[in-house]
């Protein structure tokens, strides 16, 4: 259990608790960790402290992947929302509260695009009909990038740690598997190897399930 | 010759460097290329800036806690201190400090090169001879230039070069070659943006093909080093539209 108590902290601390500032609260709030427990509980109080401190962090990379405006605010609701209704499946023990937010809020941006990808080809299909022409237009044709996204996103999911936290600080901190090491504390083989079976495991998963869902 | 190990492979697969032994075998050898072309598809699908953890926060206006609590019921309700100033325009948090000794890596800056490499190695795309990395050098007529490549983005078949041309009065000028297909309905437009992905300079409409466009004069680009190409909508709405086809990184 060392390696992964080691692991734990600096890995998922990676989405840490900037957005509320330190002495503006007064003594009797709660500690993030405290929040993370209430949260799991069903504490209501908690689903506010929560927005409080995170609503900046998950609406900035709403705003990010669709600019300011409706759409990264629905995908903010649908965060916090989907969330707290799901909230069995959290374990504060496994993972601190922000960082579920923020896997909630990958997979709310990768649904919106795979919504958009099927409105844009289904208008595109209409169109090459309507038009009667060969080939249609560039983009059209078996462009399956935004449903493997939503695949990829749930298999990440299903990962154990440490090989979670190892492949999100690849993928989504830019980390080579030598600033994994170093950022983690394991060692540079084992990251390796569990880099290795983690991309195999995506892949198996895009052959399988991908290859169904498009077929 | 022996291939590369899994292991290697696999860090191929995140555009990762080898060792140079490695990186000749594997520029070598259609078996492990292949291997790393199947491993690829899930880091270049997850690996994008829209993705990435989250860089500065921008606090959401009241209606989406509003929303909140009419979709869940709870009748709590965040502090005022946490209401936000609903701008864009607010001042972004400080940069997070790194953990113990840690280093902060911007996104993508430090495997950029060897994306690019990687890119058009093992993707087997078509980018401008020489022009892999980031080139400085001096035009025929004396003026400066840097040359960038501009790597297609996934599941996008646009390329191209490009050269910041620095003339003898100090203008610059983005002399752009895109290599993209046509297209109906949308454009292309061509785009600085900063590192973290929050801040971008529109520089203008261009088409596959070669042409000049101005640079602002004054605009720094070391803060606004990723060249993007976006396939734009007619929606009237300026914004990136998030669909980015190529990318090259002034500063790698």
């Amino acid at each position: 259990m060392s390696g992964a108590l080691a692991l734990r902290s600096p890995i998922l601390g990676s989405v840490r608790g900037v957005d509320h500032v330190p002495g503006t609260r007064s003594g009797v709030d709660p500690d993030d960790a405290e929040v993370g427990r209430r949260f799991a509980a069903g504490d209501e109080q908690a689903l506010a402290w929560a927005y409080e401190r995170w609503a900046g962090q998950v609406h900035g990379m709403a705003v990010r992947a669709f600019g300011p405006g409706p759409d990264a605010e629905d995908v903010t609701q649908q965060v916090f929302v989907a969330a707290w209704t799901g909230r069995a499946r959290f374990r504060p023990d496994d993972s601190p509260l922000p960082a579920w937010l923020v896997g909630i809020c990958r997979h709310k941006i990768a649904d919106a695009w795979a919504r958009r990808d099927k409105h844009r080809r289904e208008a595109e299909a209409a169109m090459t009909e309507a038009q009667a022409r060969p080939g249609g237009p560039v983009t059209a044709g078996v462009d399956t990038a935004a449903t493997d996204r939503v695949l990829l996103l749930d298999e990440l999911d299903h990962l154990g740690q440490p090989q979670r936290g190892i492949i999100e600080l690849a993928f989504f901190e830019d980390l080579t598997h030598a600033q994994i090491a170093e950022r983690t504390g394991l060692p540079l083989g084992t990251i390796k190897s569990h880099i290795r079976r983690t991309l195999e495991r995506l892949r198996t998963r895009l052959e399988v399930d991908g290859a169904a869902l498009h077929a | 010759m022996q291939h590369c190990t899994p292991e290697q492979l696999a860090l191929a697969a995140l555009q990762e460097p080898l060792p140079a032994s490695d990186a000749a075998h594997l520029d070598g050898c259609g078996t492990c290329r292949a291997e790393v072309a199947a491993l690829r598809r899930a880091p270049d699908l997850l690996s994008v800036p829209q993705l990435a953890a989250p860089g500065a926060a921008v606090p959401p206006p009241p209606r989406v806690w509003d929303a909140i609590a009419a979709a869940t019921g709870v009748t709590a309700v965040p502090s005022p201190s946490a209401e936000p100033a609903p701008a864009l325009s607010s001042v972004p948090p400080p940069p997070v400090e790194p953990d113990h000794g840690g280093t902060v890596v911007p996104f993508r800056s430090r495997r950029r090169p060897v994306l690019l490499v990687a890119a058009a190695v093992v993707a087997g795309a078509v980018v401008g001879a020489g022009a892999v990395a980031v080139v400085q050098s001096t035009g025929a007529d004396g003026d400066a230039v840097t040359t960038v490549a501009l790597a297609p983005l996934p599941d996008a078949d646009a390329s191209g070069v490009a050269d910041v041309v620095v003339r003898g009065d100090g203008s610059r000028v983005l002399e752009l070659e895109l290599d993209a297909p046509a297209l109906e309905g949308s454009y292309y437009e061509v785009w600085l943006i900063d590192r973290a992905v929050d801040g971008m300079f529109p520089l203008g409409v261009v088409t596959p093909g070669t042409q000049t466009v101005e640079l602002p004069a004054g605009l720094d680009l070391a803060e606004f080093p990723l060249l993007d190409v976006s396939v734009e909508p007619l929606d009237g709405d300026p914004t990136h539209s998030g669909v980015s086809v190529a990318r090259g990184d002034l500063d790698a």
